[in-house]
């Protein structure tokens, strides 16, 4: 009697979907562009892609984009008390206060490319 | 249980678009111009605080524009129609039918909570999450019917008392008639200038007077027409949701140019341009145009004689093939030039449109269904490329390689959320 064969790759026509990975709700998802390296610390470069949720509500320790008078900023969210403090990964750079800037979006991914 | 429909509008969307996601615009004013940079189209709040009037030729307000400091943006479609596209997905959400009334405007139904049946909180919830998630500012306007949810609307988004909240349901409201009583007759949806006259000249100045006029009279004057702004004033639903937009009657592709145009040649390259526009749009719509009509015109401002005309032509078979429409296109163009007459703006109407499935034998057919077929094959290819790689990707000689007469956009924005290099900067 033959032995069952092993059941073969998964079925075709599933390949996976990194438009749904990275960007479930694209409705309310943005992209940015990082400019400057003050968060090296948590991994993200510039120039890398990063990928912004307007609708999560943001928590303490997560990356953050903030919108500030002159333009968007991302860092590290601390909630210290009853302030929000926006924080760099980064020695060279100083902790700012959120201040009269709005929490914009949470960032989800970075997507960070090696070749042009 | 009841339902009731809900009429929700960006502010000043055009204006509100640009601020989305370009931080240094926030709380200043600025203004949107029209195609070709011409007038003012939108406003932002601050704009319109500084008494910057809608509508006026840009040109006119140089200096006053440039006296407050106001920010100039020519349209961005692409930025609107991503913007637009994800409010109404937005909104599909939190409606039972939505039918899309504009690029920024689109009717809800929805049902009555029991007990009060007040469904202001809802809204309120509504505009918060758009104005948070999407960052657009909406009003929302509530009643039994379109034309109550219009005045509705116009009261959340202009009376100071409920400017702040942005959201007017009718049901909260004990008695409706001082609303409707301050609502101009001329400002009734869908009531038109020779009915409102009309009706000023009788002395019904406002919509409670429409509402509570003798039926009989306004029948003989405005027919059916009439009597159902009334009961739809009266809260009785006589216009219902349309969630399916109704076939298409005519196509039409038409732009400003630039620079006036004086050649023959210049003419022909702009309207092949938006003959394959509108073919592509009529390929979309899955239908074909029997015949087509060219408009001309010259500027009614440069001092010389107005100009303007157009030639139609009927096609010997309904098509919608760029190259048989072109070459019924390029004549009438030939023929509507006149030299020493410079022209401002030219247009393309694709007419007595049919969808594809009507025709297909006839005796005349000058192609094989074989010949049919690789046309039709062709026209898809097109299209996927210049849908996948950016309008005008692969074009029709005839557009022309460098045109003079390009649409003047002097002052876009970037394509924020659909060009990956317009992708806005973080800082970090």
């Amino acid at each position: 009697m033959p032995e069952a064969l092993p059941s073969p790759a998964p079925r075709p026509g599933s390949a996976i979907d990194l438009q749904r990975l990275l960007i479930p709700d694209p409705d309310r998802t943005v992209l940015l562009r990082v400019g400057g390296d003050s968060m090296v610390g948590a991994g993200i470069h510039h120039g890398d892609l990063v990928v912004v949720e307007r609708h999560k509500v943001a928590r303490d320790g997560q990356l953050v984009v903030a919108r500030l008078a002159d333009g968007f900023t991302l860092k590290r969210l601390v909630l210290c008390g009853e302030r929000l403090l926006l924080v760099a990964a980064h020695p060279a750079y100083p902790t700012l206060a959120l201040g009269e800037g709005e929490l914009w979006g949470v960032v989800t991914h970075a997507i960070s490319s090696f070749s042009p | 249980m009841s339902t009731a429909l809900a009429l929700i509008d960006g502010n000043n969307f055009y204006a509100s678009c640009e601020a989305v996601l370009d931080p240094a615009v926030v709380g200043r004013p600025l203004v949107v111009l029209s195609n070709n940079d011409g007038c003012i189209v939108s406003r932002s709040a601050e704009a319109r605080a500084l008494g910057i009037p809608m509508g006026a030729p840009v040109f006119q307000l140089r200096s006053e524009l440039e006296r407050h400091g106001v920010i100039v943006r020519s349209s961005n479609y692409g930025l609107y129609a991503d913007m637009s596209q994800r409010l109404m997905a937005t909104l599909e959400t939190w409606v039972e039918e939505l039918e899309i009334y504009s690029i920024d405007e689109a009717f809800g139904l929805l049902h009555r909570p029991a007990g009060s049946g007040d469904l202001t909180a809802w809204g309120e919830a509504l505009r918060h999450q758009i104005r948070h998630q999407l960052g657009l500012p909406v009003a929302v306007g509530i009643a039994p019917t379109k034309v109550l949810a219009k005045v509705a609307n116009r009261i959340a988004k202009r009376d100071p008392r409920w400017r702040e909240r942005g959201v007017f349901d009718f049901a909260a409201m004990a008695d409706p008639d001082p609303w409707l009583a301050a609502t101009a007759i001329e400002d009734v949806w869908g009531i038109g200038r020779q009915l409102s006259r009309w009706c000023r000249l009788r002395g019904i100045a406002d919509a409670r007077a429409l509402r509570d006029m003798p039926v009989g009279e306004l029948r003989r004057r405005a027919g059916v027409v009439g009597l159902r702004l009334q009961q739809e004033l009266q809260g009785r639903r006589c216009l219902p949701l349309a969630a399916v937009p109704p076939a298409k009657r005519e196509t039409c592709v038409s732009r400003s140019f630039s620079t006036p145009i004086s050649t023959a040649a210049a003419l022909k390259e702009a309207v092949a341009t938006y003959l394959c526009r509108a073919a592509e749009k009529l390929r979309r719509q899955g239908q074909r145009a029997g015949s087509l009509t060219v408009f001309v015109r010259s500027s009614p401002f440069d001092g010389t004689a107005f100009y303007a005309n157009a030639a139609t032509t009927t096609l010997p078979l309904p098509s919608n093939d760029t190259a048989v429409l072109l070459a019924a296109t390029l004549p009438l163009a030939e023929r509507l030039f006149r030299p020493h007459k410079p022209l401002r703006k030219a247009g393309v109407i694709l007419q007595d449109l049919s969808p594809i499935t009507l025709l297909q034998h006839h005796l005349l057919v000058p192609q094989t269904p074989e010949q049919q077929r690789r046309r039709a094959a062709l026209m898809e290819a097109v299209d996927g490329l210049n849908r996948r790689y950016g309008s005008g990707t692969v074009q029709w000689a005839a557009c022309g390689l460098a045109p003079v007469w390009r649409m003047r956009r002097g002052h876009l924005s970037r394509a924020a959320t659909t060009r990956l290099s317009d992708v806005p900067v973080a800082w970090a």
